[in-house]
């Protein structure tokens, strides 16, 4: 187990221990840098103070992001709001043309929404917010960091899920 | 108003085939709108039950119903509330009913009849995976 030291104190931590630290958190909005753990994007500064205990002030972003990748975990950086779709991008565009059969179209946030398949999700440009097992921890997570989502729904965890959802 | 169809992806992999909704906000629950299949075979209107008192809205005294819905025995509660839909760029509100259900197992509302589609002009363009929504001239909104 790797020893750091982080704002003069000494942490034993292992990738597990900062796994378990997270059990019943939310991510908090990103910023600009992330770490990504089981699956989700989370600010390193929220990581390393749940995993320590101490202030966020007490370090930095680089320092959270470099003790966290030491770990094993990906790091990376937000692009900011991804490309919509490009059916949403305007009310006014244009209709594209019709082709033989339906255009090829990237699903940015079809991959991301992969780990939270039984979870509510609330979404924005593309971009999940926040994951959650109810609307209700997606609602106050919202409020709490005053964002707004274009909308909200449960990932499904089957085709026969959405099947449902029309009477019979 | 245009809404592009929400792609999910499959538990086993891939993805399911997209599907026609709207993100449809509660009074007191704007910064969530609860995302809605779009269903002209639904009479009603009908969001879970979770959502009511996140919102404030009481159903205590209310009319209900029993329905099924998916082969699921569901009981729906009626309210009136403020609904509105925005792309970001416009924004529409109007008073509709809406059927608030206990359970509600399912990923989505539904976005029905009464209450949505009775509201709009709606074009849904399936092969080019959005639709467009347009409120009627003589329906009474803002």
């Amino acid at each position: 187990m790797p020893t750091m030291t982080v704002s003069g104190h000494q942490y034993d931590l292992d990738a597990l221990r900062v796994q378990k630290a997270l059990q019943g958190a939310l991510p908090e909005p990103i910023q600009e840098h992330f770490v990504v753990i089981n699956g989700r994007r989370w600010p390193p500064k929220q990581v390393l103070a749940l995993v320590t205990g101490l202030d966020r002030a007490d370090f930095t972003t680089h320092q959270a992001r470099r003790a966290l990748t030491r770990l094993g975990f990906t790091a990376g950086r937000s692009a900011g709001p991804r490309r919509q779709h490009p059916g949403a991008a305007t009310a006014t565009a244009p209709s594209p043309p019709a082709a033989a059969g339906p255009p090829a179209r990237p699903q940015p946030l079809v991959e991301d929404l992969r780990p939270f398949i039984g979870l509510w999700v609330a979404v924005r440009d593309d971009e999940v917010l926040v994951a959650a097992p109810s609307p209700k921890e997606v609602v106050a997570w919202l409020a709490q960091h005053r964002q707004r989502a274009q909308s909200m729904f449960r990932v499904p965890d089957s085709e026969q899920a959405i099947n449902g959802a029309a009477p019979q | 108003m245009r809404f592009a169809f929400r792609a999910l992806p499959a538990a086993g992999g891939g993805t399911l085939t997209p599907r026609p909704v709207v993100g449809i906000a509660l009074e007191g629950l704007t910064d969530a709108p609860m995302e809605c299949l779009l269903d002209t075979g639904a009479l009603r209107t009908r969001m879970s039950a979770e959502l009511a008192p996140l919102a404030g809205i009481e159903l205590t005294g209310t009319v209900t119903e029993e329905l099924y819905v998916g082969g699921l025995k569901t009981v729906g509660a009626l309210a009136r509330v403020n609904l509105t839909v925005t792309d970001g760029a416009d924004e529409f509100s109007w008073d509709a009913p809406v059927w608030f259900c206990d359970p509600w197992p399912h990923p989505f509302g539904l976005a029905g009849l009464e209450g949505f589609l009775h509201y709009f002009l709606v074009t849904i363009r399936a092969y080019d995976g959005y639709l467009d929504i347009e409120p009627r001239p003589d329906t009474e909104g803002t």
